[in-house]
């Protein structure tokens, strides 16, 4: 700025001197300056970039332990409200569902490693292989004999996924806990059976790694009793059996747990 | 003495009709005093005019019917109480004083805290618009407001409580001792308080009293008043019963309220008390004056206009942005006012107040006390110095400055120290009197010998005192050794002196008078009067021994030679200027301020001290000078080739403002002389309507009107009077004048390094906004949250900015013009558009990568976070995919997202670090300016310290959500 003013030849006759040029030259130089800026910013953003792995992040110890998440994702909040006698109301869940486990039939899965079950699948690289998870593990929820998940007869599946974090290897034998609120209003089954998590679907590692990693799935159907009138309950989900799986957190209401609520009109 | 001490009582017709409505036509339609001040705007114009009045111009007789008084027998004790409960008592309505609590409010809801107010109202309001259209909302806005409430509420007290410290001191001032009157009730004397004094009452005063109201003289004997206070003249004025001027403040038989009797006794009639008085309405002249915002308070303002602009562009611009980009209506309101209060600098209020303060305490240790906070830099953008002379320039005692003997004018010390010293000594002795005989006799005292021995020694058998006939005071004095008979004194005017003179002493011998030693007479007469000096001629003569020891001399039927004396010599006396003076003059000079002296006192005298401390520099001469030197007529010489003026004030009286204001511009050095306070006030407003910025210094009651209406009233704290302290802005503690110099420096250096601080603190408002603004436009996770940014603003950018209020001057500061009220503001484009447009977007691009580079790291590529905002900030969300293919909760990435939010206030901090670098200097490259500055680096380390707290102390990342970094 300042080398611009001295730049007119008599600083001291400023008023005889014509400013006309002066705003050009300042927005030039805003320009000049922002473009510098501009560039400097995305050199140093592209040499960031370079020191990253493209693989693994550098650091992972801001998720330690993996959340739970349900789905299909309800539109309000964590609340499931359908009415089993008007389909429209779950139709939106059940195209969800049958979109999401697409990729766990058998034919998508035809390329994937059938693995030895209960233990970690450690593998070394460079080629990463994705265990299968045949849908048919999900038993009533699979929606091969069901395609309305349960929804149409009162008896809504839900699906409980622990959130993938690379390199995660549990202890012990994982499993996901369900139990449901209020058992006179409703008992909860779980699929597969007691909501086991094989460890030979971990450690995951990575999506640039790992291609066509499935994600190992708990169903969690609801039956409600058909003799109560209010057929609304809450089931919480926690995950249980493994040491390093962390589902106590004061503050982090979904590190290895979940709880939803399930509403079914008539 | 007149005919008018003998008369007799006034019928009772007379006293019926009571003074009352007699003087009320007096007062409404001579005084024009509005009383109960409804048409307040009106009274102040009429208090402006000239004191009229016609009590100087009556007879006794009339005197005596006007007030319906005898005028031997004073008021009945009845009547007087009467009247003194229909006028009230005689004492100057105090100047009204704002309640406590409203000069708190004034604190607390004047410009900048009204900026954070409406910012915090403004936070209340988006808080309160989220609660109710969702329920589960972050509670920032609500956190927000309340800082900004709690910070307001705490600058408010701060700078309330530093001025009601000054008020303290102020209050100290005043005199509580009750002063009391000698009056005659009922023809008996009585003494009372002077509060209970009324109109028409007869008073006596003798030297040493304070005049209890204004009074018309019926009797006086060698009266002498000091109304130096009141119209500037430094000598004693003698008073007498007779009417010798039409103008009430020059006549000899009016004596004013609060003046001292310094000689003599004196009888007179009281024509006003209270409010009423000449003091009282000069006083109340003063108390009425509104005052204008100080330049300080004009200079916020417009930063706050500018600030507010740049907030509402800002606000405006992305309210309709994210409308575009499909925020809904309630969303973008909330932008709306988060943008607005993002660019309120909650710390600025709290910094300005606390570098106010600093140099407050930095002056006041300086011996300038500012009474209010925003004077401190008022000074520091003056141009004109309108300078009272008695008691401000001068010492206000008559001292000896040149004596003339042996053909040659020697000089004696005037010095401050060696008259204080003198006054000391005099004091001890508990001498009172005539200023000039105190002046010889504090000369002698010091020069030669003890006084006291010398009289011991020659003890005086015979004198003449002076009075205004004779114009020559004579005594007669026993010799040391009785053999050598008597020896014969004489002092006077020196022409009246010069006539008994047959001889002179010329090296300890006598010659005879001749016209050389006459001629050399009349050029050292002239050429000390010229100085502006009172000049008094001695001479002597031995009596022949025809008068033994013991011989009845007659001062009234002279028996005794009082012809062919011996001339010694001439001693002329003069207020002597205060020592620190004229360089301080010179120093305003250099500093392109203009140096104008406004006085009471006569011209001759004026121009000589003028001359004598610069404010007429040497070499510059007035019309008058040119005309003298040239031999033409005053009329002939061209204006504009005078630079110096000296003005009247029966010239001034006649001009108009627009001759004002050619002879304000057109003259560098101006003196005006025998100005009254009414005109005083006038010149101030001339010079404030062409634009400068104008202080007056004074100590006389005569001086309050302009003290306050000036944008900075000096008062002198020792020999001020209360009146003109009440009406200052700023005192000096020590009477010394060189210290408006350090005041002009301070005010100068603050404004600087006020520039600096607000350049610093408004620079990290750019990387507190935009992350903001882009947390709106692109839809990422916000980079810097409300928390941290009060972290920054009222953690680590605190000190650092206050520490900037320590920085040295870059070079020299009194070399330079006085800044241009009008274009050089304290905040402008040019510093915002240096630290919001270069140096803010700097700080703003490192805080976006330090960012990024955390978001990275983390998982979440620069990419893949554009637009994420909205399943970001879903509290649902639990299985938030990031560029890796994990997982993250709420909860995780919030975690992630306050760690980035803590890097980005570290990088903030780190950039400040150069920040307070670049904003330490302005002119000076910093390699000149150096790191002196302790206080500076003490501030780069708190501020460095701070950070390193806020993010690494366990807890924090529950308390403020700032999480450690690596």
């Amino acid at each position: 700025m300042l080398s611009k003013v001295t730049s007119c030849p008599a600083l001291s006759l400023l008023s005889s001197c014509s400013l006309s040029w002066l705003p050009g030259l300042i927005l030039l130089f805003y320009l000049v300056f922002y473009g510098f800026l501009a560039a400097l910013f995305s050199f140093t953003m592209w040499v960031m970039l370079q020191t990253l792995n493209d693989e693994v992040p550098k650091y992972r110890d801001q998720i330690p332990s993996p959340g739970l998440m349900v789905f299909p994702k309800p539109v309000t909040a964590l609340e499931y409200t359908f009415s089993v006698s008007d389909p429209r109301s779950y139709e939106g869940y059940i195209k969800d569902l049958k979109n999401f486990l697409k990729s766990y039939s058998l034919e998508e899965q035809k390329n994937l490693t059938n693995c030895t079950d209960g233990v970690l699948f450690v593998q070394k690289g460079p080629d990463y292989a994705a265990c299968q998870f045949p849908n048919f593990l999900l038993e009533a929820c699979s929606g091969t004999d069901d395609p309305h998940f349960g929804y149409s007869q009162g008896q809504p599946c839900v699906l409980v996924k622990m959130n993938r974090i690379i390199g995660l290897k549990p202890e012990g034998s994982p499993r996901i806990d369900c139990i449901s609120k209020d058992e006179n209003t409703a008992i909860v089954s779980m699929y597969p059976n007691r909501g086991i998590i094989d460890l030979k679907y971990f450690p995951y590692y990575g999506k640039k790694r790992h291609v066509g990693y499935l994600q190992p799935l708990v169903a969690v159907q609801v039956s409600f009793a058909s003799n109560s009138t209010k057929k609304e309950v809450t089931v919480e989900c926690k995950i249980e059996g493994s040491k390093n799986l962390r589902n106590e957190d004061d503050r982090d209401k979904f590190l290895g747990r979940v709880a939803f609520k399930i509403t079914a009109r008539a | 003495m007149e005919h008018g001490g003998k008369r007799g009582k006034v019928s009772p017709h007379d006293r019926h009709a009571g003074p009352r409505p007699e003087r009320q036509p007096n007062l409404r339609n001579t005084e024009k005093m509005e009383v109960k001040g409804k048409k307040k705007k009106k009274d102040i114009d009429e208090l402006k005019k000239e004191v009229v009045m016609d009590d100087h111009k009556l007879t006794l007789e009339e005197l005596s019917t006007k007030y319906s008084v005898s005028l031997t027998q004073g008021h009945s004790p009845e009547k007087a109480k009467e009247i003194l409960i229909r006028d009230g008592h005689n004492t100057l309505t105090p100047p009204k004083t704002t309640p406590e609590w409203i000069k708190f409010c004034k604190q607390l809801f004047t410009g900048f805290s009204l900026l954070l107010w409406i910012g915090s109202i403004l936070c209340f309001v988006a808080y309160s618009i989220q609660v109710y259209f969702h329920e589960k909302t972050a509670k920032d806005n609500l956190y927000l407001g309340i800082v900004l409430a709690v910070v307001v509420g705490i600058t408010g007290c701060f700078s309330y409580y530093q001025e009601a410290k000054s008020s303290k001191i102020m209050e100290s001032f005043k005199n509580m001792v009750p002063q009391q009157a000698l009056v005659i009730r009922g023809g008996k004397k009585m003494q009372i308080d002077v509060q209970d004094v009324v109109v028409g009452d007869l008073v006596e005063v003798k030297a040493g009293d304070r005049i209890p109201a204004d009074l018309r003289l019926i009797s006086a004997q060698g009266c002498k008043v000091d109304n130096s206070s009141l119209t500037g003249e430094s000598e004693p004025q003698s008073r007498s019963p007779d009417f010798t001027h039409e103008n009430p403040l020059e006549t000899k038989n009016i004596c004013f309220f609060s003046t001292n009797c310094v000689e003599g006794t004196a009888r007179g009639v009281v024509i006003a008390t209270g409010d009423y008085t000449v003091m009282g309405r000069i006083a109340s002249l003063a108390s009425g004056l509104k005052t204008g915002k100080t330049p300080i308070g004009v200079e916020i303002e417009h930063f706050i206009h500018l600030i507010t602009g740049v907030a509402v562009f800002l606000g405006v611009t992305f309210f309709v942005l994210s409308l575009v980009l499909g925020y809904g209506w309630l969303e973008a309101v909330i932008f709306l006012i988060g943008i607005i209060v993002a660019n309120v600098p909650e710390g600025l209020l709290a910094t300005v107040t606390v570098c106010l303060t600093l140099t407050a305490k930095r002056m006041a240790r300086k011996n300038c006390l500012v009474k209010n906070l925003e004077a401190v830099e008022t000074l520091g953008s003056t141009s004109t110095i309108c300078s009272d002379k008695t008691g401000t320039l001068t010492q206000n005692r008559m001292t000896v400055a040149h004596l003339w003997f042996d053909g040659t004018v020697h000089n004696a010390d005037t010095s401050e120290e060696y008259t204080v010293q003198s006054q000391r000594r005099q004091e001890k002795r508990e001498t009172t009197g005539d200023a000039s005989e105190s002046a010889l006799l504090k000369f002698v005292e010091q020069s030669f010998s003890s006084v006291k021995e010398m009289r011991e020694k020659n003890p005086k058998v015979a004198e003449i005192p002076f009075n205004s006939t004779n114009k020559y005071q004579l005594s007669i004095h026993c010799s040391e050794d009785s053999s050598q008979g008597h020896m014969l004194l004489m002092k006077g005017a020196p022409e009246r002196i010069l006539e008994f003179c047959s001889t002179f002493l010329l090296h300890g011998q006598e010659f005879p008078m001749d016209d050389e030693m006459k001629n050399a007479f009349q050029d050292a007469y002239s050429e000390l009067g010229g100085l502006g000096e009172r000049v008094l001629g001695f001479c002597f003569l031995k009596l022949p021994s025809s008068f033994p020891a013991g011989f009845p001399f007659n001062t009234d039927e002279i028996n005794f030679p009082m012809s062919n004396l011996c001339f010694v010599g001439l001693i002329s006396m003069i207020d002597p200027p205060r020592a620190a003076v004229p360089s301080a003059v010179s120093k305003c000079r250099s500093a392109g301020i203009k140096v104008i002296m406004v006085t009471g006192d006569h011209p001759i005298t004026a121009k000589a001290i003028a001359k004598g401390v610069g404010i007429i520099s040497e070499g510059t001469e007035t019309a008058e000078d040119i005309s003298a030197r040239l031999g033409i007529p005053v009329s002939q010489v061209n204006p504009r080739s005078a630079k110096a003026i000296v003005v009247h004030g029966l010239e001034l009286k006649d001009m108009n403002s627009e001759q004002l204001k050619e002879i304000l511009q057109n003259h560098t050095e101006i003196v005006f002389a025998r100005t009254s306070p009414q005109q005083k006030l006038i010149i101030v407003e001339g010079c404030q309507k062409l634009g400068a910025i104008v202080a007056v210094t004074g100590d006389g009651v005569n001086d309050s009107p302009a003290l306050k209406k000036a944008d900075i009233g000096i008062a002198m704290g020792i020999t001020g009077s209360d009146v003109s302290k009440q009406a200052a802005d700023m005192i000096l503690l020590d009477d010394n004048f060189a210290s408006i110099v350090t005041g002009v420096e301070e005010g100068r250096l603050i404004f600087d390094n006020l520039k600096k601080s607000i350049a610093y603190t408004l620079t990290s408002n750019i990387p507190e906004i935009t992350p903001f603004l882009l947390f709106i436009i692109l839809g990422i996770p916000l980079p810097l949250g409300t928390i941290t940014i009060l972290c920054i603003d009222l953690g680590t950018d605190m000190i650092p900015a206050i520490s900037l209020a320590y920085e040295t001057p870059e070079s020299d500061i009194m070399q330079r013009h006085p800044r241009n009220p009008k274009t050089d503001n304290l905040v402008n484009h040019r510093l915002i558009g240096m630290a919001y447009g270069q140096i803010g977007m700097i700080q703003a691009v490192a805080g976006f990568f330090t960012y990024f580079v955390v978001m990275a790291e983390n998982g979440f590529k620069p990419l893949d976070l554009l637009g994420i905002r909205l399943n970001w900030d879903n509290h649902f969300l639990n299985n938030l995919e990031d560029s890796y293919g994990q997982q993250w909760t709420y909860e995780q990435r919030k975690v992630v997202e306050f760690t980035c939010q803590t890097a980005f206030f570290v990088s903030i901090v780190v950039v400040q670090w150069a920040d307070l670098l670049i904003c330490k200097t302005r002119r000076n490259s910093f390699f000149t300016q150096g790191m002196k500055n302790k206080i500076l680096i003490f501030g780069l380390l708190e501020e460095t310290l701070l950070a390193i707290f806020l993010s690494y102390t366990p807890g924090m990342d529950i308390a403020l959500r700032m999480y450690p970094l690596r």
